[in-house]
């Protein structure tokens, strides 16, 4: 729990940062202990989830993989403070989310967390500079701020020329290339995709692939959940998921894709 | 982040010209019509008031009371008692008469006018002015030698006479039982807008003209009442208070034996009245408004539905429950205060091109503008609560999932 003094701080409206969000540089981004999700239909009760428990470094670049009904979602939606699990914790840098308030868990997504879905989840008829500015706007920032530090983004996806198109004037590489963008607006220490590949063209995925070893060389850490094996041949660490429990969780070399396989082989 | 969130309405209302107009439309009527009501009664309020400041706002009458069985002759005014009550009141009274006034065909060769001749004293024109066009006033001989000499207005001599220039012509007239001749020495042109005219019922065919009071008197050269113009600076209250008391010690009786009756209490008392009716025609108009806030909250909700995706996206971002709520009562408020906007333009407009047709000074009070105004956001807000509320409350995985 925040002690009182602190919630009190935050109700006047004085800006202090609350414990749960201070920067936390232990080594483990990630623990999950003996994590359990039940799900209660009604009827039956749905265990989604087995004790699981898993760390993730600082700087890994992690795919989650297996079959849908796997619980790979429902640890997804646990790892982005989207959802809280029955029993056992989960520490996202440092702090237990199990005692988190709803709109305490919405700050940690804001600071802690830059999501990428499958279906992109852009605001639609809002331009991509708007929806890159988004989490800055809940994280209080000023105008220029976020206008500037948008740009930047946009630059570093290479859209800073379709800034001012509205998601649905763009292609779906784009528009997921928007969404990673938004998703580093407020330099979170973790991006979680989920399925970030799932609609688009293999092309495109590739594109999207890249840019995610692009930000993990930059030292973020990097979550992909997917079932697809090329996708997750990306990353260096696969941990299967298989009703609820973890199957497997072995290192991974990283493929190049196509286009940089060449270069590096000259460069060896 | 209230301009990120007036932005973020704003769009929305955009997206959905036809549906946010079609809610705002409840408001406009709801605001429209009660700014109009409201404006007419004001307007129709300030109309009377006029009219009774044309009248004679320091007017007052006073006669024997009708209640009273035992009528005297005594109670009745002479000449030499109005002359005295003058004369005792002197720094409050401006003008004192008889408040005669009669009904007489009036016949000028084949032309028979129905005329209305009120009996008036030589000084009447300095406490209700009038604009002479022809001729003069009656005066103070006319009073005293009890002429046969009238004034009337222009469009009671073009009635009678066909022409406006009606001064040395003669008609023939039978007040109290005696046919004369009647001789116009003047006439003056009435000044009124369209609808004090319909009020004071006069135009039409009927015409109407001054004569000396001393003409209409009763038996004996009697009057049943007198009418006083005060000063202008004279508290009326206590002025007409002392003058019945007066009146009363004069001739014996009790105060309240005599009749009262003074402008400012009949002007009082309508606008009270019109008061009354213009705040309980205003108030079922208001019903309006809540069945405008009830549409506003029905497409709210409608809204909150559709962009249940939407507001998990912006949850997983880091929404927090306080920002959706603001999101959405932001765009509710500001439906319904546009909506009003757009009704106080629309009653106002409905109102001022009405009273610029009939001619009539309008009368649209800021207070009341500022309460519309006020009265649209609060339902707007108040009606905004729940589907906000319902908006902050949903779950972002629910909401993410939601197609």
């Amino acid at each position: 729990m925040i002690p009182y003094t602190d919630r009190l701080a935050g109700l006047l409206g004085r800006r202090k940062t609350p414990p749960y969000l201070t920067e936390n540089l232990s080594e483990d981004l990630i623990v999950l202990d003996r994590l359990v999700k039940i799900y209660d239909t009604g009827t039956i009760k749905v265990l989604g989830l087995k004790k699981i428990s898993l760390t993730i470094r600082r700087g890994e670049f992690v795919a989650i993989m297996g079959k849908s009904g796997s619980g790979k979602s429902t640890l997804m939606n646990i790892l982005g403070c989207l959802d809280q699990p029955t029993l056992g914790h989960y520490y996202l840098d440092g702090v237990d989310t199990a005692s988190l308030s709803p709109d305490e868990l919405s700050e940690i997504r804001n600071h802690k967390i830059g999501f990428v879905f499958q279906s992109f989840n852009l605001i639609s008829r809002t331009s991509a500079l708007k929806n890159v500015e988004l989490p800055m706007t809940y994280a209080r920032k000023s105008k220029r701020e976020r206008r500037e530090r948008a740009m930047e983004l946009l630059k570093r996806v290479g859209l800073e020329a379709r800034a001012d198109h509205m998601p649905n004037e763009l292609s779906g590489g784009q528009r997921q290339r928007v969404a990673i963008a938004r998703a580093l607006a407020n330099d979170p220490p973790l991006i979680l995709a989920d399925e970030p590949t799932g609609n688009l063209d293999t092309a495109a995925s590739e594109e999207i692939m890249e840019l995610f070893s692009r930000l993990h060389q930059d030292g973020a850490t990097v979550v992909v959940v997917t079932h697809e094996e090329n996708i997750a041949a990306f990353t260096e660490r696969i941990i299967r998921f298989q009703d609820g429990e973890v199957v497997s969780d072995r290192k991974n070399r990283p493929a190049l894709p196509e286009s940089r396989r060449g270069k590096e082989e000259i460069s060896c | 982040m209230l301009i990120e969130n007036m932005s973020m309405a704003f769009a929305a209302i955009r997206v959905n010209k036809m549906r946010s107009f079609l809610t705002m439309l409840g408001i406009i009527i709801g605001i429209g019509s009660v700014i109009s009501i409201v404006s007419i009664g004001d307007t129709m309020r300030n109309l009377f008031s006029d009219i009774y400041k044309d009248v004679g706002i320091t007017q007052g009458y006073l006669y024997i009371g009708y209640w009273v069985e035992d009528v005297r002759e005594s109670d009745y005014f002479t000449l030499d008692e109005m002359e005295r009550i003058r004369d005792v009141f002197a720094d409050e009274i401006a003008y004192i008469d008889s408040n005669a006034y009669t009904s007489a065909d009036a016949s000028y060769r084949r032309t028979t006018v129905s005329f209305d001749f009120s009996g008036i004293d030589a000084n009447y024109i300095d406490v209700q002015p009038v604009d002479m066009v022809y001729g003069r006033y009656l005066n103070e001989g006319d009073i005293l030698g009890r002429r046969r000499n009238v004034v009337m207005d222009t469009d009671s001599a073009r009635l009678l006479f066909g022409e406006e220039n009606a001064v040395g012509k003669t008609f023939r007239a039978t007040i109290y039982g005696s046919t004369d001749e009647y001789t116009v020495v003047g006439v003056y042109r009435k000044n009124m807008n369209a609808f004090q005219a319909l009020l004071m019922g006069s135009g039409g065919d009927t015409g109407s003209a001054f004569i000396p009071y001393t003409l209409l008197t009763w038996p004996n050269d009697t009057f049943y009442a007198i009418r006083v113009f005060a000063g202008d600076d004279v508290d009326l209250t206590s002025f007409f208070a002392r003058l019945q008391a007066y009146v009363a010690r004069t001739k014996n009786r009790q105060p309240q034996d005599w009749y009262l009756q003074t402008a400012m209490d009949e002007m009082t008392m309508v606008d009270s009245v019109m008061g009354g009716l213009s705040a309980a025609v205003g108030g079922i108009a208001a019903i309006s408004l809540l069945v405008g806030g009830i549409g506003i909250m029905n497409i709210m909700l409608v809204s909150v539905t559709e962009r249940t995706r939407e507001i998990g996206i912006r949850k997983s971002l880091g929404a927090k429950t306080r920002d959706i709520m603001i999101q959405f009562l932001t765009e509710s408020a500001i439906l319904s205060a546009c909506g009003g906007a757009i009704g106080i333009l629309l009653g106002a407009g409905v109102v001022w091109i009405g009273g610029s047709l009939a001619g009539i000074p309008v009368v649209v009070k800021p207070s009341v503008v500022v309460l519309a105004v006020s009265f649209s956001a609060v339902v707007g807000i108040f009606f905004g609560i729940y589907p906000a509320s319902r908006a902050a409350r949903s779950n972002p995985i629910d909401a993410l999932r939601y197609e």
